[in-house]
């Protein structure tokens, strides 16, 4: 065992950067670790950049108000009423504890078979592409969701043992009817925020450069673009946000959030989604004139996003987090958890532009294996297939949050669980950490918890 | 504990049906209406429903007017409880009948905070929490600027701070009219509009509530006025920030009430008495929450640091008087207008000449040219309304943002334009002339 872990550390070579004065990281660990601008932000869009954060904060109202007709609009279905009900402090949400509790910062998408391939997926004809728990007065939520729990025993080559719990999503009091046969449920917890911007801002060649749909390179990894319908260019375009990299840009991201969880309309989707069958909810939004979001406020909040800064690591140089960086790099994880991007010309927020950044994704979609499949196709993306998420930031999670949930329906309740549940292309990688000598494994999370 | 609180038994029964054991079912659900922050809303919520399997809390976010609207309607917007930090709504509200009566046990919830009673003398709303107004301030920077840590109001004019104070707009920042009331009626209404005059020559004017606070966590001041939370939640999530309460200041409510028409009211008072329980109290200790608790037997719980406003060391008797403060927010918005806001560079030129000139007169002292500079000085901060007649043109400015009587008004903001800008001219011209000759 100490051979082993000797001889990492003498496999590395590259020096960990401090990232320090880089103008995008900053030097932070409390609660807020996600809520700080870039260091770089020019001064003159700091009012604008507070714009955004009061909006991403906002509670929006039922309207009409009288006081606050900028901030009404919520409904007639929705999910939550402001922003951080779900990206608490600008970080990720928590799964619901079991039956008696329901989903806050937790969504589930709907759709049914038929749709094309490589297309956009096919709505619930009932209940639309994303189950709204809540509606305004007069229009009847669509029902409660939540999560149970089974739990199983995992033990590892060292004796370690882990303790995994596998979801099983529970709809009750549907308002509109039962959901019927052969729907496709995807659960998502909402992801953190920071560093959004950096990610939009590198450039879709360098992202194309890393595909291997077809593992020419036979490592076994892949990594596949999604390629997804751009609203505002009316084409396609490369996939970059949302679990499964079903949205090309942080504007559309943001406004399709705006509408499918708080109900709210923009230039970008002027509809709201009630469905043939939601007689409450169509009549509530006949009488509603133009955009409930503004340009304007749309452009905020997406400035506020992409202007998030990430917090600066932690220990990078300790030994032990040395060696777990060698491992991560050495048994695979690496592969999708690409290090260091470089961005390229972003003329919206020229700060972004031409920096080297370490966020641990390569924004790709990689089949994780039958245990993480949720099934349900989105444009290019399989039913187990999901964007790698980035790293970056993830060993404050629980700094931030009041409690740490990992992967894409929060089941992990801690980053190992997290690489346990990894399988298909990552199941390489899993099965090392399975294999792993303790001091290893310590290394590799503390690694992780440096990030 | 639960139940502290309960509704007159004779219109439910509650104290039969509350009783601990009793497997009373609530209704399915609960309609609270707030303005409260999601990030207090969503704890409140979240342990509530655990508490209440069954019972769902739907929250209606509504600023103070659009809900004074949605109560004034015969079902009262299907709301069954308003819950919200806004001082002058509930007296309102009570007198239009919007409210059902709450009996409280004042053995465990005592209805005053530092000498204030903060409840509803007649029974009709609770307070819920409540917060006190001071500064937030960045020790380290000010250090670095050689500037000393402000006290007592006082101080923020006592101070050169280039910029480097950060005040809250009274018009635009929902909690500086009381804060700006605490500070006027702590130093007198004339005293204090001088001293408010001659700190805002020096900052820098901020229009968004959380910004003021912001301005110091991000390094753009080293002090703010602030309501507290925002100092406490700052300093709880880790920044290097510091709360200073002045000895004068005042700890003020925000308040829970039962609707006349509730329709759910067996789940409204569940939710009353969770609010007001110590499981519900002991959330405002939360970092993203830290507001006070009216409960003072929750501070066995509270943070190390937390300043206890039932036992509040180091303040003055001092009774600031809330109801008479709740008319005057209007008057304060548009006076800090006219006074600061309107011609903040006149009065930065203003305040500069007369610190220029007390600098020189205190090298070369010169009684002639001291007394203009004491005349340049009343009128530099001089406002247009004397205290004797603050209670009568504040009726008229008392809903200030509901534009009724506006021909009235604009009478008396033409006359305050008019008579500000001639005091400042003339005081002006006075501390040009106290200037010694080289």
């Amino acid at each position: 065992m100490r051979r082993a872990f000797l001889l990492v550390a003498a496999l590395l070579t590259v020096a960990t950067p401090l990232w320090a004065d880089d103008g995008v990281t900053v030097n932070i660990q409390g609660r807020d670790a996600f809520s700080r601008p870039l260091p770089a932000l020019d001064p003159a869009r700091r009012a604008a950049f507070q714009t955004g954060r009061s909006l991403f904060q906002q509670v929006w109202t039922v309207g009409p108000s009288e006081v606050r007709s900028d901030l009404d609009g919520l409904g007639p279905l929705f999910n939550r009423q402001s922003c951080i009900a779900c990206h608490a402090k600008s970080g990720r949400g928590e799964p619901p504890e079991g039956e008696g509790d329901s989903m806050r910062s937790t969504l589930v998408r709907l759709s049914v078979p038929g749709g094309k391939p490589g297309s956009a997926p096919e709505p619930h004809p009932v209940y639309g592409d994303q189950f709204n728990p809540d509606g305004i007065p007069g229009v009847p939520g669509e029902g409660r969701a939540t999560l149970v729990w089974s739990d199983r025993i995992e033990r590892l080559d060292d004796g370690t043992v882990v303790n995994l719990r596998t979801p099983s999503l529970l709809l009750r009091d549907l308002a509109y009817g039962p959901l019927g046969a052969g729907v496709m449920t995807s659960v998502r917890m909402a992801p953190p925020v920071i560093g959004l911007g950096l990610l939009e801002a590198v450039p879709e060649a360098d992202l194309l450069a890393r595909a291997d749909p077809d593992d020419r390179d036979g490592d076994g990894v892949r990594g596949r673009p999604n390629w997804v319908w751009d609203t505002a260019r009316g084409a396609f375009g490369l996939g970059r946000f949302g679990l499964k990299a079903n949205q090309p840009s942080l504007r559309q991201q943001n406004a399709g959030a705006f509408n499918g969880d708080l109900g709210l309309t923009s230039s970008l989707f002027p509809g709201h989604g009630c469905t043939a069958s939601q007689a409450a909810c169509q009549a509530a939004a006949a009488g509603e004139g133009g955009p409930e979001l503004s340009d304007a406020q749309l452009d905020a909040v997406t400035l506020y996003t992409q202007a998030l800064a990430v917090p600066a690591r932690r220990n990078a140089d300790d030994p032990l987090v040395r060696v777990g960086e060698g491992l991560f790099a050495a048994i695979g994880c690496a592969a999708c958890h690409t290090p260091t991007l470089r961005t390229g010309p972003f003329p919206a927020l020229p700060e972004l532009a031409s920096r080297e950044i370490h966020p641990y994704t390569d924004l790709l979609l990689h089949d994780l294996g039958e245990g993480l499949a949720d099934g349900r196709p989105d444009f290019h993306a399989t039913g187990r297939q999901w964007r790698t998420p980035p790293l970056w930031g993830l060993g404050l999670t629980a700094a931030v949050a009041d409690r740490a949930a990992y992967l894409h329906d929060g089941r992990a309740r801690s980053p190992l669980e997290a690489i346990l549940w990894h399988g298909g292309e990552a199941e390489p990688a899993g099965a090392a950490v399975r294999r792993m000598p303790s001091l290893n494994r310590k290394a590799l999370l503390a690694f992780l918890d440096s990030l | 504990m639960r139940p502290i609180l309960c509704l007159a038994a004779s219109l439910f029964g509650s104290a039969l049906f509350l009783a601990p054991g009793a497997g009373w079912a609530l209704e399915d659900r609960v309609v609270v209406m707030t303005s409260y922050p999601d990030d207090l809303v969503q704890r409140f919520e979240q342990a509530f429903e655990r508490a209440n399997p069954g019972t769902d809390l739907q929250i209606v976010w509504k600023p103070a007017r659009d809900a004074a609207v949605e109560l004034s309607k015969p079902d009262q917007g299907g709301i069954d409880v308003y819950w919200t930090p806004s001082l002058g709504s509930f007296p309102r509200m009570r007198d239009a009948g919007a409210f059902r009566p709450l009996a409280v046990d004042r053995a465990v919830l005592p209805g005053a905070v530092d000498g204030q009673f903060v409840s509803d003398r007649q029974g009709f709303f609770e307070a819920f929490e409540v917060a006190g107004y001071g500064f937030i301030l960045n020790p380290a920077n000010l250090a670095k600027h050689g500037v000393p840590q402000p006290s007592t109001w006082r101080d923020l004019a006592a101070t050169r701070w280039g910029g480097r104070l950060a005040l809250p707009i009274a018009g635009q920042v929902g909690f500086s009219g009381a804060l700006y009331d605490v500070l006027l009626q702590a130093e007198g209404w004339e005293a204090g509009w001088a001293l408010l005059a001659e700190a805002a020559a020096d900052a820098t004017l901020i229009g968004g509530g959380g910004q003021v606070s912001e301005s110091v966590i991000d390094g753009h001041a080293d002090v703010a006025l602030t309501v507290d939370f925002f100092a406490r939640s700052a300093i709880a999530n880790g920044h290097p920030v510091t709360l200073v309460y002045p000895p004068r200041t005042a700890f003020l409510p925000a308040q829970v009430a039962i609707t006349k028409s509730a329709p759910h009211p067996d789940a409204a008072r569940a939710f009353v008495d969770f609010a007001l329980s110590a499981p519900g109290q002991t959330l405002l200790f939360h970092p993203d929450i830290r507001r006070y608790p009216v409960r003072p037997d929750v501070y066995a719980q509270a943070p190390a640091g937390t300043v206890n406003p039932f036992q509040r060391a180091g303040a003055e008797a001092y009774a600031y008087d809330m109801e008479k403060g709740l008319g005057r927010h209007g008057l304060i918005a548009e006076l800090f207008d006219a006074l600061i806001v309107r011609d903040h560079d006149r009065l930065k030129t203003l305040w500069g000449a007369i610190h220029a000139a007390e600098t020189a007169l205190a090298a070369k002292p010169d009684p002639e040219r001291a007394a203009r500079l004491a005349r340049a000085r009343a009128l530099a901060g001089f406002v247009p309304v004397g205290g004797a007649d603050v209670d009568r043109i504040a009726a008229v400015f008392y809903q200030r943002r509901a534009n009724t009587n506006p021909d009235e008004r604009a009478v008396f903001q033409k006359e305050w334009e008019t008579c500000v800008a001639a005091a400042h001219a003339e005081a002006l011209d006075l501390a040009r002339q106290a200037l010694p000759t080289p």
